[in-house]
């Protein structure tokens, strides 16, 4: 990435970047996945250096950005775009300090993939009695213009982690994913559909054996 | 399971069911800046404005680029989500089914989907336990995109669930950026618009999928039956996270599915939680095998259970190995495991814990009716 495309995501993320360059880099964004990975990566160590816990938030974020409203324009007057000397990302060159912060922000969600089998344990045992119900009718999903395997009739593929081991198969758990999304609320429901429309064809990172969670010490609601 | 209960917002739209949680204080109790009143300001501009934006969703360390088009006419409403970038994958609703264009799948399926009645007619009511588990404030007022905004943070309380905060247009109430938070702050999941327009009418071409279909496999999803079986009835979390209970029971033919599975929705209102549970085919020798030691007491039990009567199993499919860890799933987790020869699977944008914790949980109640929740 060009150090012209820095300053304009960079700009971009704090809001000081014009209405006709950030059309740009949303054209640039659209068609560049390195860009993109760059963009995601960026914005992830903003969020950290802005420190997201403590709602520290730049004023004028992305004022640039075309935005319409009723009808009425995004009001920036007088602006125009001078890149600061002192934005987050500048600092990740290569100064190391900065590179922890990155390494530290990007790993935080690597350790959010997770290999299986861990911390059985740790959970509540069911219990073994019991016969499994029967007389489930079965309903198959009806196909038009064409056969297609089992798989075929899958849905696509949203899970981020490419670790996902073989006893987790990625269409299986998509299907479910895809099931899920017709009752999962607010906000939720939103990022369950934007996930599915992602492409999953990008390099994941590796699995993580061991992950470091709070413990399982619920305040645990017993079902009456 | 009822049709009103199946009627859920949707994508933007459902956002303002966390609005729903001001439905625990009487509006006179609140004032303008009050967080819930902007919460319920929302609610009412996602459930009742046309939209045409272009967003950025960032999570993983992933940012894609998506439009939305949300088009509100005569009480119906009509919606498109495009990826701009990637995959080319489309979704869109219209006339009480949602299409999934998915060129690179080379796919179209679809799903019925109804919402009947107006949106906010369709949100969930909460109740005042909500608030034991998230904590809604208002942060100081900023600007975003150029526009005054509003900020509400959605806190959670403990570790079991994620936490949202919004910034919201001041003039509009939309919400121009989100962010999923865990418990300690930081952020899972974002989305902010680059662009935002809510212009008075949109034209059906704006909601028309520019995915070409020609030579593409049409996949038209049965509806799945409303009400089930008892036996599809006899399972139960028997343990659930502080605030979470049941509110949909049902079943759920899954893609690729020779049987429909019993699909569980847990919730504390604002956080989802989906519990599939699927009897396990006979396992194959070699599947087994290769499910690993671990899952060998599984394996075993689901060889024990006798198929499904009336089951149609497809005549090509391999018997599947049993799915058993976790893994992250968009912005939520994944957590499969086998209880009793069954295949127990729970989905859900919250942390893995809750998953994991739920999904153990799970009970086959054989003889009578399972406990009430």
């Amino acid at each position: 990435m060009s150090e012209q495309i820095r300053e304009q995501v960079s700009a971009f993320l704090d809001g000081e970047l014009p209405n006709t360059e950030t059309e740009l880099l949303l054209k640039r964004l659209t068609r560049d996945g390195e860009l993109r990975e760059s963009f995601g990566r960026y914005a992830l160590i903003g969020e950290a250096l802005r420190g997201a816990g403590s709602h520290i938030l730049t004023r004028g974020f992305a004022a640039g950005v075309n935005l319409a409203i009723d009808g009425e324009p995004a009001q920036v007057p007088g602006h125009t775009h001078q890149p600061r000397a002192s934005r987050w990302w500048r600092p990740l060159a290569g100064v190391t300090v900065a590179a922890g912060v990155a390494t530290v922000a990007i790993v935080a969600l690597q350790q959010r993939a997770i290999s299986p089998g861990l911390r059985v344990a740790s959970a509540p045992t069911a219990q073994n009695a019991g016969i499994a119900p029967s007389g489930v009718a079965a309903q198959n999903a009806s196909v038009q213009g064409g056969g297609g395997s089992r798989e075929a009739l899958s849905y696509t593929v949203p899970v981020s982690s490419a670790d996902v081991p073989a006893a987790l198969s990625p269409a299986r758990l998509t299907n479910y994913v895809f099931a899920h999304s017709k009752y999962s609320l607010g906000l939720g429901q939103r990022g369950v559909l934007a996930d599915l429309l992602i492409e999953d064809d990008e390099p994941q990172p590796a699995p993580v054996q061991g992950v470091a969670q709070p413990p399982l010490t619920p305040d645990v609601r017993v079902a009456p | 399971m009822t049709r009103s209960q199946q009627s859920r917002a949707y994508w933007l739209v459902p956002c303002a069911l966390v609005g729903a949680l001001l439905t625990t204080l009487p509006r006179d109790a609140r004032g303008a800046d009050d967080p819930r009143e902007w919460l319920e300001k929302m609610n009412k501009a996602l459930a009742t404005r046309n939209y045409d934006g272009t967003f950025f969703h960032l999570s993983g360390g992933r940012v894609e680029t998506m439009r939305i088009v949300h088009r509100v006419r005569a009480g119906r409403v009509t919606e498109r989500l495009q990826s701009l970038d990637g995959s080319g994958r489309e979704f869109v609703r219209a006339n009480g089914e949602l299409t999934c264009y998915l060129p690179d799948q080379h796919t179209v399926l679809v799903e019925q989907r109804q919402d009947k009645g107006p949106f906010l007619g369709s949100l969930p009511q909460f109740d005042a336990s909500v608030s034991d588990f998230y904590r809604i404030e208002a942060l100081p007022a900023t600007h975003i995109l150029g526009r005054p905004a509003r900020v509400i943070a959605v806190n959670p309380k403990d570790q079991f669930r994620f936490g949202y905060r919004l910034w919201l247009d001041e003039k509009t109430a939309m919400p121009l950026k989100t962010q999923l938070c865990d418990s300690r702050g930081q952020v899972i999941e974002q989305i902010f618009f680059a662009r935002l327009d809510m212009p008075e009418n949109i034209p059906d071409s704006d909601l028309a999928p520019t995915v070409r279909t020609e030579g593409m496999r049409w996949v038209r999803q049965g509806p799945s039956p409303d009400s089930t079986s008892a036996a599809l009835a006899a399972y139960r979390a028997s343990q659930l996270p502080p605030g979470f209970r049941l509110t949909i029971q049902g079943a759920q033919t899954l893609g690729g599915a020779s049987a429909p599975a019993s699909h569980l929705v847990y919730s504390d209102g604002v956080a989802t939680v989906s519990v599939f549970v699927e009897e396990q085919p006979a396992t194959a020798p070699g599947a087994a095998a290769a499910a690993g030691a671990a899952a060998a007491a599984g394996a075993a039990s689901a060889a024990g259970a006798a198929a499904a009567p009336g089951a149609v199993a497809a005549p090509d499919a391999q018997p599947e190995p049993p799915l058993r860890g976790l893994a992250r799933v968009g912005s939520g987790y994944a957590f499969s495991t086998v209880v009793q020869g069954h295949q127990v699977t729970a989905v859900g944008e919250v942390p893995a814990q809750t998953v994991e914790f739920i999904a153990h949980s799970v009970k086959i109640y054989s003889g009578g009716e399972p406990p009430r929740q």
